[in-house]
């Protein structure tokens, strides 16, 4: 008997053991590119290519953020497109606040005739996925004459089905009473909104804010669609220009990496439980 | 009396509702509903970017062209090995992370941090980090060459058609991993910590608990990840976009979404382009409706 359990004991032990192992090991493949950029962007162009590799630089080299700042025409270009980078996830993100509350409150808290309907059609265009639309977005884009501008990178974009069908989950929690008490109280309909639903709807709009941020920062594709100027670029089509052009400058390519990196890091390690919270709503969401 | 101003009441929230949820209906007829309306005419058409001709109707010529077109039926191949390449390992190794997770006591969540901290960075930094190891001097070579036993030796990640094709899903996997890991550990959260209680009680090692419990239990889940995972993979296009720009062979990696890209872009063809599109979109709606099929008849009640 004592056995028994002594036996039991020591196969727990391994198990555990064995976890821990896998788990480790795995972790540290998945932070060895990390760490790799980080090292290579301090690193000269000679040392990223020793074998065997150096993780730790030799002589630590500012000069690649310098290059990397700089551009391949010593255009300065990029501090330009990080801007725009900012600056336009930074707008949709308020946007998609503002009006993602306003219509999953619409949804959440309003009966009318064809709520039901307006609600799956805006479920479904997420079905709609963006690589399928793009090509008639740029059309619309066009004739709105929006290409090569801020709005062309912002309106489309202004909204999103995911934020609209978070707020909305959100808010049907919310107590009516509350409401009808302000109504009774002569609080107009957008007063109400505006003192009684935005205040109360922080966490949600956190996580909306993270996930569109994040977003945004990612977008490649309809930078390079809808921008020919090289100042109107987001740093995302930087990356790949300077990619293909700096053939040989590693240690500056890393460089831009690290600051295409730092905002999203930054975001990610102060706010991580919205990422991580957001992350497995949107399953709950497709469950 | 009392009923009036009830009806004046319920038709003022209705007003009002239809107030807050217009901006919606506006912003996604014009940005979603429109385009891909647009999208389906437009394969029916022969249009071109920049042409000042009126497009004339051709009805399902270009789909009967793009049909019989190799370099569609390669993009297809492409798509299709990196979509299965990469979503079995993200949902199989994502399964097997969250039940590991899962069982810690301590450090779960340090380790879903730090296995989610990939999946916030950009894909061109993504793609960009694994390029540079996957030079020939790089990392990549020199890990394989160290497991392997075969000093010196250039396996040719960014070159050879096999390799490139490893390598795109290397660089997706490793993004996304910690993603799917963490649905998983949502899915398995839903499991009642009873269930696990009980079994134990009757003598269930850890072994069976999992193969018994929580694998069956965790059925939808796997659905679900599957196919987010599988709709993801076939959305690709930065790791690609960055890799042919860097001078990796096309050919092999000539996903549908880069081909949509360099058919409008480059070759100006809206129409062929849109033609891609709606096939591409006809492809995610199908995974889409047996995803919504799957999950209605497997609701697991506890």
């Amino acid at each position: 008997m004592t056995n028994d359990i002594s036996k039991s004991r020591t196969i727990a032990l391994t198990g555990n053991i064995l976890a821990w192992s896998f788990l480790c090991l795995f972790g540290v493949i998945i932070i060895v590119p990390l760490v790799f950029m980080f090292g290579a962007s301090l690193m000269d162009a000679m040392e990223i290519i020793t074998m065997p590799y150096r993780w730790i630089p030799s002589r630590i080299k500012w000069a690649n953020f310098t290059r990397a700042i700089a551009g391949n025409d010593e255009s300065y270009v990029y501090i330009r497109n990080i801007a725009n980078s900012l600056f336009v996830s930074g707008c949709i993100t308020c946007t998609t606040i503002f009006l993602s509350s306003l219509v999953g409150y619409g949804l959440a808290k309003f009966k009318f005739k064809g709520r039901n309907i307006v609600f799956l059609a805006i479920m479904a265009t997420m079905m709609i996925p963006f690589e399928t639309i793009m090509i008639p977005l740029y059309m619309v884009t066009l004739n709105l004459g929006m290409q090569d501008s801020y709005r062309g990178l912002v309106v489309p974009f202004m909204l999103n089905a995911f934020a609209v069908f978070q707020m909305r989950q959100y808010l049907m929690t919310f107590p009516e009473d509350v409401l009808d008490a302000a109504r009774i109280d002569g609080t107009s309909e957008p007063g109400i909104f505006r003192r009684i639903i935005i205040p109360n709807a922080g966490p949600v709009i956190a996580t909306v804010a993270v996930l569109t941020f994040r977003q945004q920062w990612d977008n490649l594709l309809w930078p390079l669609l809808v921008t020919q100027r090289e100042e109107m670029k987001t740093i995302p089509a930087y990356i790949v220009k300077f990619a293909a052009e700096k053939y040989a400058d590693e240690g500056a390519m890393m460089a831009v990496a690290v600051i295409a990196s730092i905002p999203v890091f930054i975001l990610f390690f102060t706010l991580s439980k919205y990422f991580v919270g957001g992350s497995s709503m949107y399953a709950a969401g497709k469950e | 009396m009392g009923t009036a101003k009830n009806f004046s009441y319920e038709q003022k929230k209705a007003k009002w509702g239809w107030i807050f949820v217009s901006p919606g209906i506006i912003f996604f007829s014009i940005f979603s509903f429109y385009p891909i309306l647009n999208a389906l005419w437009t394969s029916f058409l022969n249009k071109k970017l920049v042409s000042l001709k009126k497009p004339d109707f051709v009805g399902l010529a270009n789909y009967v062209r793009i049909l019989g077109n190799l370099d569609f039926w390669n993009s297809m191949r492409a798509t299709v090995t990196f979509t299965i390449g990469c979503f079995v390992p993200l949902v199989i190794i994502g399964l097997i992370l969250a039940v590991l997770i899962s069982s810690r006591n301590k450090g779960a969540r340090a380790l879903q941090l730090l296995y989610y901290s990939p999946a916030v960075l950009s894909s061109a930094v993504a793609a960009l980090i694994w390029l540079l190891m996957f030079q020939p001097s790089g990392l990549m070579n020199q890990a394989l060459n160290f497991l392997l036993g075969t000093p010196g030796n250039d396996y040719k990640w960014m070159a050879s058609s096999v390799m490139v094709q490893i390598s795109t899903v290397l660089v997706y996997f490793w993004k996304y991993i910690g993603y799917f890991t963490i649905l998983y550990i949502t899915g398995i959260g839903k499991i009642p910590a009873s269930i696990y209680e009980a079994a134990t009680i009757d003598g269930a090692g850890s072994w069976n608990r999992f193969r018994l419990i929580t694998l069956p239990l965790l059925k939808p889940t796997t659905v679900m990840v599957s196919i987010m995972a599988m709709i993801q993979c076939l959305k690709t296009f930065s790791t690609q976009y960055l890799f042919t720009q860097r001078g990796a062979p096309q050919g092999p990696i000539n996903v549908i979404t880069l081909n949509i890209y360099n058919t409008a872009m480059r070759d100006n063809n809206l129409s062929r382009a849109s033609v891609m599109s709606v096939i591409l979109f006809l492809m995610m709606l199908a995974l889409t409706v047996i995803q919504f099929k799957t999950s209605k008849s497997d609701d697991i009640s506890y």
